[in-house]
């Protein structure tokens, strides 16, 4: 190998190395990140709080409000008392109240109604409450009265593939394996190339005989070598801390992982010619990452976005990492998907190259 | 016959701009081999910009330059291999050790491991470097640090050596030390070219060029520039001590005076006809001191770059 790239590779691992602070921020930080979003954020509605009003003797409401809380979903108010003084004081989210004669006995006498007081405050909570609460109703109902037809006509059989327990961290964990990446690579190389010029040191550099090829090939290098370390970490911790299934071959993951990462690498380098000090190259960094991260589908579907932001869509990496990593890790999906988004990153990649290599200028002002 | 030493910096019309504002104007010198080059002027007078341009860091706009006989315009990266440039910012790594930051200075030039071994010892030698090298840069004593860019900036051997203000900021002592280093590569057949603020270090070199508004206004060695400076006699006036200024102000309407310049609590005068200087002495009462001095390069710079006064 060419020996100007290998002391630059060297270097910066000597520097990256010796940064405590560094090492804390490539290697623990990522896993410990990758464990909260995996975890904390979920879309599953749980530990709801559940009041059921009903009269002794009313079985019917007994069996709903046992059926609530078995479910796992639910979880028994505190307090009893007015049903509207308890959402307000937040100690019950939803409270059912049967009729004041008994739902057992207004069923008996041909139909009745149930009142549902729910929270709303978080709408996507009520939703998830509100959907949960009729399928239990109408599980109790169908228990109780067999022989009626309380049921639809059609009955719809659902087959969930790929994630049949419905987890959220699996739909989520790729995402945030692609923010994570993203977020190091970017503002590594951004920086570290940005930081050069800023403390002087790149003077060093240009006053030596090197061709701008090694300058760049050198200054990114190292942190592309990193990265592919850091990806490993995360999908090991993402196989062992959550399960997710790899279903397809190794090296398809590695591959696509390295696509992504010359990729983000070379915009890391892009941003930082046309950066002059660290501030701007996390500005610079950030401005590109939050579209990025909204728009890559990780979220928010972008079939749901209109056309013109659709288009940008499609000149965003992480659009085409995650859709390789969901592909990767829980389908282990068809060829075409694979190599149609891995050639694209790696268009973007040659395109994001060409332009740093254009812009990079040895000269000093 | 001795032979002519060779021209290792030969400068024609060079010019620079930054948008309108032109930095270097239409400059033109040339310096010798084992030359000690000096480059003096206040902030912003351009040396800065003459040395990056000398070293292939920045394209001058006209002109040409010809750096051991290579065109800065035809190969900057064979210029780069003759030259060494010690910037004036520091340029080493701080977290880096010296054994590694220089070890990456040779990378940069390809030096193989063995023949950087054994350049390192003689330039921890020449420095007079008594640390450990593996040492980290942050924990060296600014003097030390400065050594050590030097050492970095020949480590390949370079002809050439642009020192731009090696010597800022560091304690006299150290600098004194500094300047032994730069004879030293001088006697050794190396030209260095170095920018400087301090007049005492200009003394040293064997020619100086002094610079205003991106312009050399006067170039020759310190004597010579002292003569050309000050074809008459310059003359210093001591007044006694709790004099009041009305002597003085008496002098400096005198039409035999050209120029006074107070100089603490001296004066230095210069008078428009040489022969007349004793003159001087009869109009002042016997208390008032007065001598006939040599120009310092101070005096110089203040009639050179500082307005022109006659």
């Amino acid at each position: 190998m060419n020996q100007t790239i290998r002391g630059f590779i060297k270097k910066e691992f000597i520097q990256v190395f010796r940064d405590k602070r560094m090492l804390v921020l490539l290697f623990i930080a990522p896993i410990i990140q990758l464990t909260l979003f995996g975890y904390a954020i979920s879309n599953e509605v749980r530990n709801i709080r559940l009041a059921v009003q009903f009269q002794p003797g009313d079985s019917m409401a007994r069996h709903i409000e046992e059926r609530a809380l078995a479910s796992g979903w639910f979880v028994p108010a505190t307090g009893e008392g007015d049903p509207f003084v308890l959402v307000q004081s937040g100690r019950a989210e939803v409270v059912l109240v049967a009729p004041p004669k008994g739902l057992t006995t207004a069923l008996r006498s041909g139909g009745g109604e149930i009142q549902v007081l729910l929270d709303a405050t978080n709408m996507i909570r009520a939703r998830g409450i509100e959907q949960y609460l009729q399928a239990i109703i109408w599980e109790v109902l169908a228990g109780e009265f067999p022989q009626q037809d309380l049921k639809p006509v059609l009955n719809i059989n659902t087959r969930v593939l790929y994630n049949p327990a419905m987890k959220t961290s699996y739909f989520l964990v790729p995402g945030v394996m692609v923010v994570l990446m993203c977020l190091l690579t970017v503002i590594m190389t951004s920086m570290s190339i940005v930081r050069e010029r800023e403390i002087g040191t790149f003077e060093t550099l240009v006053t030596a005989p090197v061709r701008n090829w090694e300058i760049l090939l050198g200054k990114t290098l190292p942190f592309v070598i990193l990265a592919l370390v850091q990806v490993t970490l995360i999908l090991i911790a993402a196989v062992l801390i959550f399960g997710l299934p790899m279903q397809s071959p190794l090296w398809k993951f590695y591959l696509a992982a390295f696509m992504f990462i010359c990729t983000t690498v070379a915009i890391g380098t892009m941003i930082s010619t046309m950066s002059r000090t660290q501030q701007q190259a996390m500005m610079g960094s950030f401005l590109f990452m939050f579209p990025g991260i909204l728009l890559s589908g990780m979220m928010f579907p972008l079939e749901n976005m209109p056309k013109a932001i659709m288009g940008i869509a499609y000149l965003n990496p992480l659009k085409y990492f995650l859709t390789l990593l969901r592909n990767i890790l829980l389908k282990g999906g068809d060829d075409w998907v694979f190599w149609s988004n891995l050639g694209a990153l790696a268009l973007l990649a040659v395109v994001a190259m060409a332009f740093s290599f254009n812009r990079f200028k040895q000269t000093l002002n | 016959m001795s032979k002519a030493p060779p021209l290792v910096v030969d400068v024609q019309d060079l010019t620079i701009r930054f948008g309108s504002f032109v930095a270097v104007n239409r400059i033109s010198f040339s310096v010798k081999q084992g030359e000690i080059f000096g480059f003096l002027g206040a902030n912003g007078a351009g040396k800065t910009t003459t040395i990056r341009m000398l070293c292939g860091l920045l394209i001058p706009n006209e002109g040409e330059a010809y750096i051991s006989g290579i065109s800065i315009h035809q190969d900057v990266q064979a210029i780069k291999t003759k030259v060494g440039y010690m910037s004036q910012h520091f340029t080493l790594y701080n977290d880096l050790t010296v054994a590694e930051n220089l070890a990456f200075a040779a990378d940069l030039r390809k030096l193989e491991e063995t023949a950087l071994e054994k350049r390192k010892k003689e330039l921890f030698q020449f420095v007079d470097f008594t640390y450990p090298e593996k040492i980290l840069v942050k924990n060296l004593p600014g003097g030390v640090k400065q050594q050590i860019s030097l050492a970095t900036a020949i480590l390949h051997d370079p002809d050439i050596i642009f020192l731009d203000e090696p010597t800022a900021g560091v304690a006299p002592l150290v600098r004194a030390k500094f300047w032994k280093l730069i004879n030293k590569l001088a006697r050794a057949g190396k030209t260095v070219f170095v920018t400087t603020h301090y007049l005492d270090e200009a003394e040293q070199c064997d020619r100086i060029a002094l610079m205003r508004d991106g312009e050399i206004i006067a170039l020759d060695t310190p004597k010579k520039l002292k003569q050309k400076t000050f074809p008459e006699p310059l003359l210093e006036i001591e007044p006694p001590l709790g004099a009041s200024r009305s002597w003085m102000d008496k002098l400096k309407v005198d039409p035999k005076i050209a120029v006074i310049q107070a100089y603490g609590r001296r004066y230095h005068v210069l008078v428009k006809n040489g022969k007349e200087w004793k003159k001087i002495s009869r109009k002042l009462p016997r208390d008032y001191l007065l001598r006939k001095i040599q120009p310092s390069l101070e005096d110089v710079f203040i009639r050179q770059v500082e307005g022109d006064p006659a």
